[in-house]
């Protein structure tokens, strides 16, 4: 299982900017279709990246589906060459995503964010709106069922 | 979270996957605060660790 309370938790009290985006923001606005992992953008300055890998660093972090003993080092340097990261942690699966497809970056999506208080923190949320429009755009046969469900969210919180 | 009320552009696709849609659970689920949904998204995925956990321990002791 996932822990989405100390894992958000532990990135917003270490002052990571991060955007929760995927199957978690779709639950957090009221889907009922279940998803195991949680997916964050972050945002890539130096000083974020640097909150970023302290914050996670005693989770254990490691690229998820590699074999064990690969030689992935967590760290700033790691983070700072590359973009997405799927990870498995001591508290669950972690998706850390530099960009979403469509959506940008954190900076893009951020004025399409709502901040909620959840877990005894406040956390940025990718607003639904936002959250369909880039599902949508990804054009992905899989995802139908779920836009479907998204829009009917969205009629429902527009009466 | 209240959304605003400018309408989406309707996608035909999409227009029918949403005749299958569970209305009810939603509207259940908008009865929730954000942090009672994703408690209730962790216990699911518990219940369904255990289904699988059970199913494998099953499965096995058959084989």
């Amino acid at each position: 299982m996932t822990d989405y309370e100390n894992l958000l938790t532990l990135l917003a009290r270490a002052g990571v900017e991060f955007i929760v985006v995927g199957g978690v923001a779709a639950s957090a606005h009221g889907s009922a279709r279940v998803t195991e992992d949680l997916d964050v953008v972050y945002a890539r300055s130096p000083g974020n990246i640097k909150r970023l890998v302290d914050a996670l660093a005693s989770t254990n972090p490691y690229q998820r589906g590699a074999p064990p003993g690969l030689p992935f080092k967590f760290d700033e340097e790691t983070i700072a060459k590359g973009l997405n990261f799927t990870l498995t942690t001591d508290f669950g699966w972690l998706d850390l995503l530099g960009e979403i497809t469509g959506g940008g970056g954190f900076e893009q999506l951020l004025p399409h964010s709502v901040k909620i208080p959840v877990f005894g923190i406040e956390c940025w949320l990718l607003g639904l709106e936002r959250l369909i429009q880039l599902k949508r755009a990804a054009g992905r046969p899989k995802d139908f069922e779920a836009i479907a469900e998204l829009e009917r969210i969205f009629e429902q919180e527009s009466r | 979270m209240k959304s605003k009320s400018r309408p989406l552009e309707p996608d035909p696709v999409i227009e029918a996957y949403k005749k299958d849609v569970d209305v009810t659970l939603i509207v259940e689920n908008l009865k929730l605060s954000v942090e009672e949904r994703l408690r209730k998204l962790m216990r699911t995925q518990k219940f369904i660790e255990e289904l699988r956990r059970a199913t494998r321990e099953t499965t096995r002791d058959r084989l």
